[in-house]
């Protein structure tokens, strides 16, 4: 209850914003450093991960040590890749930058390499009997072959990399997030509130870019020029290689104190507290507002508001909902839970509300037609039938909210990211190394179990 | 006693395609059963929705138990549909519910939204009697509480029956009940719902694509094509004694 109280009593202090023009006007200039982060790593991203997936399709040597390397990278989340690179590179927007290229490249790398390897082999072969190398091959027998695949990919992985620019600054990589952060640090909460509804403005407009790639995915071809002109423009100001060097080598070995080793399991019970908590909160809130936004089931009054409910509670981003959470409610893996139950649920909202919208008709027909009351066929023929996906997309976004839970560790839930953060900050990079071999390990099993889920009850859609 | 009465009903999908039914008047007394014979796409399926009010009337009326269904919503109509029964092609169970839950499906009806939510999880003893008696009459009293996706293609048309007993219908509405059932199948679903009728007293609206077994069990066969009807026969080659087989073949069926 205290809790609660606490959260109301400061939830008053981030109202009304400052709407003032002069303030907007002067936050132009983060606001362009997140769109060139993010349009500089997708060059990266882009170009390095199909040349890497090629490399994968040709069955190059080492292309297996490759894949290997790529699917390790992707189990880094996206924060904490961009923590470490801030350690490597210095604050600022280049580290950002750095951070999505390399996470969103591997990401790119391995899916496509993924599509490559499943393309179908008789015109690779023949291409192959003319005796040309075997990059020529791939460059000339797979990349047509899987042109749209790649295309409808690129665009997914444009779309969540333009998502992640706008939460690297959480970390002190640029952009808005850092504006963020700065201004929960100075007590300065009405311009928070300011930052925030801009941030989800700029969201907004990039699902729109996103939506149109989707659409026209030539269009990612135009966004290349831009992205190069951005990629300069944020370059690592303060870059010296003696330095990054000699942080790296402070990394090695990887080592926890004695005395923390103690505290393994309470961090690791915590991120999992999140990540569990978040998920059970998310389909708590989730059923009954998927059923009012299911437009089979309920009336356009209900329907219409609730979906509109869920898209808010989806652009804004975890790690977002988190800091304004620690802010307001304090630190500790509550504040992280309700973050990550927040964000889910305008996730599972929607999902929820389309696998109620995909039931086969028939069985509910023959429901309605016994005269029955509203609920009552819906109890009866709707959620039993929903029932499947649903659950599959509970499960696989479970496995996402451990990533994230670490994720929100770091700006103050607590947890191994938590661990992790505070290392980082005191500059016990050999402890951090061990929080972050640590946080991969975990993704890596969930990543794992995940996958055998998915083989067992052989889904294969779900990029979600 | 008149159960349903329709008469010239007309009901257009667009306003510039023809009507779907065009002047349809037909009327069912207690007990009686009537087939509909008619190509696809001549609009049984629709008559059938027609009457459960699930598609709007254009002009003409339909009354069901000398209730009209025009200008009927909400409560009302769901009251209405209490009388009116339905079994059709297969698919409209629900797979992933038990029998016993399809069963008592039925009676969604009469029982309030609370009673059917706590049916769900925690079935009462009379309640489980009253479906497995439904599902005696109908031959599987043996399948009370398997998984529906379970059971096969024949015992489906017989689950659906059951529930259509447990809605206690004045009317029941049997839209190409043996569509995907081979032969011999098809005489046992057909003469089991022929003598429930016979039993229970409800009327029965049946319609089908092969004249054969309309003349074989139906006392009235009704041909409609394009929205229309163009022939009522009263089918006097149906003998007692072909009803006397029918009740013969459910006995068996249920052993």
């Amino acid at each position: 209850m205290h809790w609660l109280m606490n959260l109301f009593t400061q939830l008053r202090l981030f109202f009304p914003p400052d709407h003032s023009w002069s303030f907007i006007w002067a936050e132009r200039v983060p606001l362009l450093e997140t769109v060139e982060i993010a349009a500089g790593a997708m060059v990266f991203s882009l170009s390095v991960g199909l040349v890497l997936a090629l490399i994968i399709g040709a069955r190059l040597p080492g292309s297996r040590l490759l894949y290997a390397a790529l699917v390790s990278v992707r189990a880094i989340p996206d924060l904490t890749m961009a923590i470490l690179f801030v350690m490597l590179v210095g604050i600022g927007p280049g580290a950002g930058m750095l951070a999505i290229a390399v996470y969103y490249g591997a990401a790119m790398g391995k899916v496509c390499g993924d599509l490559f390897v499943s393309a179908d082999p008789g015109p690779v072969e023949s291409l192959a009997s003319t005796g040309t190398g075997s990059f020529t091959v791939a460059f000339y027998g797979l990349l047509p072959l899987r042109l749209k695949d790649l295309l409808t990919y690129g665009a997914y992985d444009f779309e969540c990399a333009m998502r992640a620019s706008v939460i690297v600054g959480a970390v002190g990589a640029g952009g808005i997030g850092t504006e963020i952060v700065g201004t929960i640090n100075n007590y300065d909460y009405s311009h928070t509130t300011t930052l925030i509804l801009m941030l989800v403005a700029l969201i907004a407009v990039f699902d729109l870019c996103a939506l149109a790639v989707r659409k026209y995915p030539r269009l990612l071809l135009l966004f290349v020029i831009g992205g190069i002109i951005s990629a300069w423009e944020c370059r690592p100001q303060m870059f010296a290689w003696s330095h990054t060097l000699d942080n790296l080598r402070k990394m090695w070995p990887p080592v926890i104190p004695r005395e923390r080793i103690g505290d393994l399991p309470r961090l690791l019970g915590e991120t999992l507290e999140i990540a569990f908590g978040g998920t059970a909160l998310a389909v708590l809130f989730a059923l009954p507002l998927g059923a009012m936004g299911a437009r089979n089931l309920a009336p356009a009054w209900m329907h219409f508001p609730v979906r509109r409910l869920f898209e808010f509670l989806r652009a804004i981003p975890e790690v977002v909902w988190g800091l304004l959470l620690v802010t307001m409610a304090g630190i500790g893996p509550a504040s992280g839970a309700l973050a990550l139950g927040l964000h889910s649920t305008g996730v599972f909202g929607k999902l929820y509300a389309e696998s109620i919208e995909n039931v086969q008709p028939e069985p509910v027909m023959a429901l309605a037609a016994t005269g029955g009351p509203r609920i009552a066929i819906a109890s009866f023929g709707l959620l039993p039938l929903a029932f499947p996906p649903m659950a599959i997309h509970t499960l696989f976004r479970f496995e996402w909210n451990i990533r994230a839970a670490t994720i929100v560790g770091m700006i103050g839930a607590g947890g191994i990211g938590g661990a992790l953060y505070n290392a980082q900050q005191l500059f016990f990079y050999d402890q951090m190394l061990a929080y972050l071999l640590i946080t991969w390990a975990l993704v890596m099993l969930a990543d794992w179990a995940n996958g055998q889920l998915r083989k067992r009850w052989k889904v294969t859609e779900g990029l979600i | 006693m008149t159960v349903l009465n329709i008469q010239d009903l007309v009901v257009v999908r667009s306003r510039h395609a023809p009507p779907v039914l065009n002047g349809i008047s037909l009327s069912l007394r207690r007990g009686e059963k009537v087939a509909i014979l008619g190509p696809s796409g001549a609009g049984k399926t629709t008559l059938f929705r027609a009457i459960n009010g699930f598609v709007p009337i254009q002009s003409g009326s339909i009354t069901v138990d000398n209730i009209s269904l025009k200008d009927l919503h909400g409560k009302a109509l769901r009251q209405l549909r209490r009388h009116v029964a339905v079994v059709s092609q297969r698919h409209d169970l629900v797979d992933r519910l038990r029998v016993h839950q399809n069963v008592m499906a039925g009676a969604l009806g009469r029982w309030s939204a609370w009673r059917a939510l706590r049916f769900l999880f925690w079935p009462k003893a009379e309640e489980l009697a009253e479906a497995e008696a439904a599902l005696r009459r109908v031959g599987i009293a043996h399948k009370l509480r398997v998984r529906t996706s379970e059971i096969s293609g024949g015992e489906h048309q017989r689950v659906a029956v059951a529930r259509a007993l447990v809605q206690q219908p004045s009317l029941l509405l049997a839209d190409e009940p043996i569509a995907s059932l081979d032969p011999e199948l098809s005489d046992q679903i057909l003469s089991l719902i022929c003598s429930l009728a016979n039993e229970s007293g409800f009327a029965l609206l049946c319609s089908l694509h092969q004249p054969e077994y309309a003349y074989k069990y139906f006392d009235r066969v009704v041909r409609i094509e394009h929205g229309v009807i163009q022939s009522v026969e009263n089918n006097q080659a149906r003998t007692n004694a072909t009803a006397n087989r029918d009740a013969e073949i459910i006995r068996q069926a249920g052993d």
